[in-house]
């Protein structure tokens, strides 16, 4: 009951509490932002690698594995199973609508033949797909394209007057589209009748159906043409916002579902050989975001059966060399990898041990007759994989980093404890005297401990919750406060240097009295303020501060989920070496005789 | 006399270890204290006897060997710690030169800490009627929610006295408690304590001032950690 008393009065009576408080605050919230970001780093690139790839992958180089869709069916009757697709992968380059003049950019691709349909079953696939509907934007360019598409025939619906207030119209939208939003759809329908309007809409069908982009990109296909579903940072038109949404840029001018883009792969024939490449024009009908920066800026998907025909790994005769003109049988198409993706709660090298088996099977029961055998497991060329080998240069060096980062958060676990512990060392220490005190009335040994251990919990948990939330702020709002960073506002700058102004106004005043405090304070106050205002100025000078460059970290946003099993850890062991902190120069200060702590000064 | 002493230190001595030196402050002191007697150790700077009262408060042990202090014919230091802390309680009130309050509690909370500290025979509002009355005795029933930085030092004294006597001591232990006070002020204090002595308490004080000394009825000297005299004055009081 007295120590609640005293640890009540120590509590409020002084500034070292609120000192102390902060400075547990301020290191638990420093732990729980820097593991949660590292913590969430390495899920969000275990997760990446997963839901891109599917659990195991089988892979055969660049010659690719013949009957992959037998190998399929056989993978696909086992329970453990989920779904398996094929993959045709190779390097390209995308010829790119932009810029407007005659000379495109080409972009170096990776591409990926997929089937839609069971690819969105392995992976994330449909999640991935950036555009659900046109907006309004869009939708106009979609229009504007449709109609300048078909002019002439445009023209044959409609009276010469009416065409040539149409043309004037269209013309107008065309030169101001690309930075003012104009309303072409109302203007249009004003202009024309609801047949002449029908007929328009025909030209696109996703002018009829908004929701016909996500299915193109779906299906990969437009109007029973193959199309292009290209990474979101591919294309340089898509501009990242601060709320982390993407914007066309030039008013959605770059929007790239509404061009087309010339794909060019190198095939290889079977001696390795290089064959004259091949080019094909492909609409784009949706681009996809994964989240990993290295993905998004460099992979297309284009459906399996182009892939194949533009890398010679579709079905061909094979022909006898001396006499060309007999066929001598089939030569199958061919996927580069498979993917295979396990039921829920097996792990992928279990999954690996099944694939293993079911191949070996697959390979020893094929037809005797078969002209083409997939390869053995002996074969160097082929590999059957989890994820996480697979990725392993990409994970690897990651996890080397975690590792790293383990090390060196041991030692900042230490910094923390021992800083915790001289904090509450003084105070105890500065309390010799009441200790003596306490102990020449008739207090125990115990009671004297029990009221610094009370003082210290108080203290401990009251940081280290107060910590754990401004973490948890801190983490959640990471990327707006990476933004702002970037790019901090005038107004932040203005107001520090208002303050600091105030400060020195302040400091002057009262240093005319001679007193040091106000004096050492004020030039305090004053330095950070003006510094606070003049490191504004500078980042905005070199226009801004990027920390999380997602060209180097992979991922486009900073990870912001809280990593609740560390933050638990580090408020429990903040609060535990509160305790202790306390705890030891408390028990030192209750064992030594009251005569010799009452002469403590 | 042949009255059994309510406070007899026997033979006491007590060596301070100051770095690597031995420094021998008291010799084998003994002094008897009477029940009712107000007794002044009178002493120069450095001659023990403010361990000798530290020794008697059960505040500071006496050496291995170094005799006992025997409160009401028992021994004090063949007690366990908590028969000690309770001995430093309740049986013994102690006032000191520098007063000692605890500066983060009010005058009131000061006075009535001991009352918390041991299972107390009173009730809680017992005690604190007994911590306010004591406080108004010594004038200082308007000071109760004052913190000490707030007082002058001989209302910190008295406030000090009060505490002392909150548990009903046997014995009150001054350790020159005018030593840090102005004459005047001292006197006051001096006064408190000559009032108390005339009620009945026992009163052991420790000073190097002659003439303060003479206010007990019973004067003991220290010199070099030895009683070289002892004295009973006649008061007229």
């Amino acid at each position: 009951m007295y120590q609640t008393l005293l640890t009540t009065r120590y509590l409020t009576s002084r500034v070292i509490p609120l000192i102390a408080v902060a400075a547990v605050a301020l290191c638990v919230a420093l732990v729980i932002v820097v593991v949660s970001v590292m913590t969430g780093f390495l899920d969000m690139v275990q997760s990446a690698g997963r839901t891109l790839m599917g659990d195991v992958i089988i892979s055969y180089g660049i010659s690719g594995l013949p009957h992959y869709e037998d190998l399929q069916v056989k993978l696909e009757e086992n329970p453990n199973i989920l779904g398996t697709t094929p993959i045709v992968d190779g390097w390209g380059l995308l010829r790119m609508p932009y810029p407007d003049s005659k000379a495109k950019q080409s972009e170096t691709v990776q591409v990926w033949g997929i089937v839609p349909e069971s690819f969105a079953k392995v992976t994330d696939f449909s999640d991935s797909l950036q555009w659900e509907t046109p907006t309004e934007n869009q939708r106009d360019w979609l229009l504007h394209d449709a109609i300048t598409t078909n002019a002439n025939e445009i023209q044959l619906l409609m009276s010469d007057d009416k065409w040539n207030t149409f043309v004037e119209l269209i013309n107008k939208a065309s030169s101001t589209l690309n930075f003012a939003e104009a309303n072409l759809w109302e203007d249009v329908q004003a202009i024309v009748t609801s047949e002449q309007w029908q007929s328009i809409l025909s030209y696109d069908e996703r002018l009829k159906s908004p929701e016909k982009l996500r299915a193109q990109g779906l299906s990969l296909s437009r109007n029973g043409k193959a199309g292009i579903i290209s990474g979101l940072h591919v294309s340089d038109g898509n501009e990242r916002q601060r709320d982390g949404t993407y914007k066309v840029i030039r008013n959605d001018y770059w929007w790239l579902p509404r061009f087309e883009g010339t794909l060019t792969m190198l095939p290889v024939d079977t001696q390795g050989g290089i064959i004259e490449p091949e080019s094909i024009i492909m609409p784009f009908v949706n681009e996809f975001q994964s989240g990993v920066f290295m993905i998004d800026e460099s992979r297309i998907f284009v459906p399996i059966a182009t892939a194949q025909s533009l890398l010679h790994l579709d079905e061909a005769e094979i022909i006898d060399l001396d006499d060309p003109t007999m066929v001598l049988g089939i030569d199958p198409a061919r996927a580069t990898s498979i993917l295979i993706r396990g039921i829920p709660g097996i792990s992928a090298i279990e999954l690996k041990e099944i694939v293993s088996v079911i191949y070996d099977n697959f390979r020893a029961n094929m037809p005797t007759d078969t002209l083409v055998f997939p390869p053995s497991q002996s074969d160097p060329g082929l590999s059957i994989n989890t994820w996480e080998d697979q990725q392993r240069s990409f994970t690897g060096p990651v996890e080397k980093e975690r590792e790293l980062m383990r090390t060196l958060f041991s030692i900042v676990y230490l910094v923390v404890a021992a800083l915790i512990l001289s904090i509450f060392w003084s105070i105890v220490f500065e309390k010799t005297r009441d200790i003596g005190i306490l102990r020449s009335i008739g207090a125990s040994r115990a009671g004297i401990v029990w009221i610094f251990l009370q003082y210290s919990l108080v203290i401990g948990i009251i940081g280290s919750l107060l910590g754990l939330l401004v973490g948890w702020t801190i983490t959640k709002n990471i990327n707006s406060i990476h933004e702002a960073m970037g790019n901090p506002p005038l107004a932040i700058a203005i107001s520090s240097f208002a303050i600091a102004s105030a400060v020195a106004i302040y400091t002057f005043i009262k240093g005319r009295t001679g007193m040091m405090l106000p004096i050492v304070l004020g030039s305090i106050g004053f330095i950070t303020f003006a510094g606070i205002g003049a490191l504004i100025l500078f980042i905005r000078q070199i226009g801004g501060l990027v920390i999380w460059d997602a060209s180097v970290y992979y991922f486009a946003i900073i990870p912001n989920n809280v990593d609740w099993p560390s933050a638990i850890v580090t408020v429990c062991g903040a609060i535990l070496f509160c305790a202790l902190g306390a705890l030891i120069p408390s028990a030192k200060a209750a064992d030594t005789d009251p005569v010799k702590a009452l002469r403590h000064e | 006399m042949s009255e059994k002493p309510i406070l007899e230190g026997i033979n006491l001595k007590k060596t301070y270890q100051l770095a690597r030196l031995k420094v021998p402050v008291l010799h084998g002191a003994s002094v008897k204290i009477q029940s009712g007697d107000w007794t002044t150790i009178l002493g120069s700077s450095g001659s023990g006897k403010s361990t000798l009262l530290h020794l008697f408060g059960g505040l500071d042990r006496p050496d291995k060997d170094g005799g006992d202090v025997l409160f009401k014919g028992d021994s004090v230091w063949s007690r366990s710690n908590r028969q000690i802390n309770r001995y430093r309680n309740t049986d013994i009130g102690f006032v000191f030169q520098f007063y000692h309050l605890l500066p983060e509690l009010t005058m009131f909370e000061n006075t009535l800490l001991p009352t918390m500290l041991v299972h107390s025979k009173n009730s809680i509002k017992e005690n604190k009627n007994r911590a306010k009355l004591l406080l108004e005795q010594f004038g200082l029933g308007h000071r109760l929610s004052h913190k000490p930085r707030e007082l002058s030092g001989g209302e910190r004294q008295r406030a000090a006295i009060a505490r002392a006597l909150v548990n009903e001591p046997a014995v009150l232990l001054a350790d020159e408690p005018t030593g840090n006070l102005d004459e005047e002020t001292g006197n006051e204090i001096l006064d408190v304590l000559s009032e108390l002595h005339s009620n009945g308490l026992t009163v052991v004080m420790v000073t190097h001032n002659e003439v303060i000394a003479n206010r007990g009825n019973n004067v003991v000297r220290l010199r070099s950690g030895q009683i070289v005299g002892s004295a009973t004055l006649a008061h007229s009081s």
